[in-house]
C-alpha cells in the first residue's frame, strides 16, 4: 500500500508520446481530415443539386445527411477528441447518458408534441407567406437573384420545375 | 502505472486505482461537454419540430444563403461550405497542437494554436458577414402582413431581411431558430478563440514548459473540437435538410 503514488493517474504519465508515436498520430490525424472534407463536399454538392429535383426533401435523402453528419460527428470524437483512445469504461460513461437522453428528448417530441397541434392548429401563418411559397415551388417569380437576371431566363427555369 | 494493472483484493478498497485511467481535469471537461451537448441537442430537436410542423412554409437555404464576400453572384451555400472547412481545419491544427503537446514540442504548440486561433476567429467573422446578410435581406423583399400601432390593424407591406418578428424568405420562427442556434454556437466559438487565446500566451510564456505538460492545451482542445462538432450538425439541420 505504501506504493500509492497519486490519488488519480497524473496527466504526464498518461500522455507522454515519442517521436515515432506521434509521426503516427499525425498521419492518422490527416487520413480523418481527408474523409472529412470529403463528406463535406459531398454533401454540398448533393445539398446544391437538390432544388429542382425529384429526389429533393425525401426521407433518403434526410436519412443520407443526417447518417453522414453522424459519421462525421463519430470522426471528432473517436479520432480528434482521443475518445477512441480512452478505456471502454470511460467511452460508455460519456457516450451511454447522452444516447439516453437525447433518444428520450426525440421519443418525448414525437410522442407528445402532438399535444401542441398538427399543421392544421399552428399559430396562423400570414397568407402572404403561403402565397409566395406556393409560388417558388410552382416556379413563379423562383428566387430574387432570377427574378432580375432577365425574363427569358426566367421563363425557361420555370418550365424546367414544371417538367 | 505498471504497478497499477495488478488488482490485489488486500489493497483494492485503498484507492489508487483508476478504472477510467483519465485525468481529473480532462474527465471534468468531458463531463461539462456532455451536459453543454445536452443543450444543444434540446435546441436543435425543438428545431426539427417545428420545422416539421411548419414544412410547407419553411425557407430552404438554397435560397436564403446565396452570398459570396467580393462576388457579386449567386451561389448558394458556397460560403456556408468555406466557413465549414475552415472550422474543421482548425479543428485539425487543434489536434495537431494536442498532439505536438505529447511530445514536449513547444514551436510546434504554438504554431498550430496560432492557427487554430486564427481559423476561429476567421469563422467567427464570417458568420456575423452570414448575419448581416440575413438581417438586411434582399433588394425586392417580399410582402407581408404587418402590424401597425397606429392604425391598430394588420396593414401589407414589403418587408426586406430577418429578424424576430418578420422573415422575408418564410415563417419567423426560422428566422428566431436560426439567430438563436448559430447565434449560441457562435458565443461557444467566440469564448473558446478566447480561451485559446489565454492558453496560447502561457504556451509563450512557457507556463505549460515548466509545468512538464501540456494537458491545458489538451483541455481546450476538447472544447474547440467539441465546437466543431455542434457546428457539424447546425450545418446539417439548418443549411442541408
Amino acid at each position: 500500500m505504501s506504493e500509492f503514488h497519486d490519488d488519480y493517474p497524473s496527466y504526464e504519465t498518461l500522455a507522454h508520446h515519442s517521436e515515432e508515436d506521434g509521426k503516427k498520430t499525425r498521419k492518422v490525424l490527416w487520413r480523418v481530415f481527408w474523409y472529412m472534407l470529403a463528406i463535406t463536399i459531398f454533401e454540398l454538392i448533393i445539398g446544391s443539386m437538390a432544388p429542382g429535383n425529384g429526389w429533393s426533401g425525401t426521407l433518403w435523402l434526410k436519412v443520407l445527411f443526417i447518417g453522414l453528419t453522424i459519421l462525421k460527428a463519430g470522426f471528432i470524437v473517436m479520432a480528434f477528441m482521443h475518445l477512441g483512445h480512452e478505456t471502454t469504461f470511460m467511452k460508455y460513461v460519456i457516450l451511454l447518458p447522452y444516447a439516453i437522453f437525447i433518444s428520450y428528448a426525440i421519443f418525448i417530441i414525437l410522442d407528445e408534441g402532438v399535444y401542441s397541434g398538427d399543421s392544421i392548429n399552428r399559430t396562423k401563418v400570414d397568407p402572404l407567406l403561403i402565397k409566395q411559397q406556393q409560388d417558388l415551388k410552382a416556379g413563379h417569380g423562383a428566387h430574387h437573384e432570377a427574378a432580375t437576371s432577365g425574363s427569358d431566363q426566367h421563363e425557361a427555369h420555370s418550365e424546367e420545375a414544371h417538367h | 502505472m505498471s504497478h497499477s494493472t495488478e488488482i490485489d483484493s488486500k489493497d483494492a478498497w485503498g484507492g489508487g486505482q483508476s478504472p477510467l485511467k483519465v485525468s481529473y481535469g480532462k474527465m471534468m471537461m468531458w463531463f461539462f461537454l456532455v451536459s453543454d451537448a445536452l443543450t444543444f441537442g434540446g435546441l436543435l430537436t425543438s428545431y426539427g419540430f417545428i420545422r416539421h410542423k411548419y414544412a410547407d412554409v419553411w425557407p430552404k437555404a438554397e435560397n436564403v444563403f446565396t452570398h459570396f464576400p467580393f462576388i457579386e453572384q449567386h451561389l448558394p451555400l458556397a460560403y456556408v461550405g468555406l466557413m465549414t472547412f475552415i472550422l474543421i481545419m482548425s479543428s485539425v491544427t487543434m489536434v495537431l497542437a494536442v498532439e505536438a503537446g505529447h511530445r514536449n514540442d513547444r514551436r510546434k504548440v504554438t504554431i498550430w494554436m496560432f492557427w487554430t486561433i486564427v481559423g476561429g476567429a476567421t469563422f467567427v467573422g464570417s458568420q456575423a458577414w452570414e448575419w448581416y446578410h440575413f438581417i438586411v435581406g434582399t433588394d425586392t423583399g417580399a410582402l407581408r402582413h404587418v402590424w401597425s400601432q397606429e392604425l391598430g390593424t394588420y396593414v401589407e407591406q414589403t418587408v426586406y431581411g430577418a429578424n424576430m418578428t418578420v422573415n422575408e424568405y418564410g415563417v419567423p420562427q426560422f428566422a428566431n431558430y436560426f439567430f438563436f442556434i448559430t447565434g449560441f454556437h457562435g458565443f461557444h466559438v467566440f469564448s473558446g478563440v478566447i480561451i485559446n487565446l489565454i492558453i496560447f500566451l502561457n504556451v509563450l510564456n512557457g507556463t505549460y514548459e515548466k509545468r512538464g505538460h501540456y494537458e491545458m492545451v489538451e483541455k481546450v482542445g476538447l472544447y474547440w473540437h467539441f465546437v466543431d462538432l455542434v457546428w457539424v450538425f447546425v450545418f446539417t439541420f439548418f443549411y442541408l435538410l
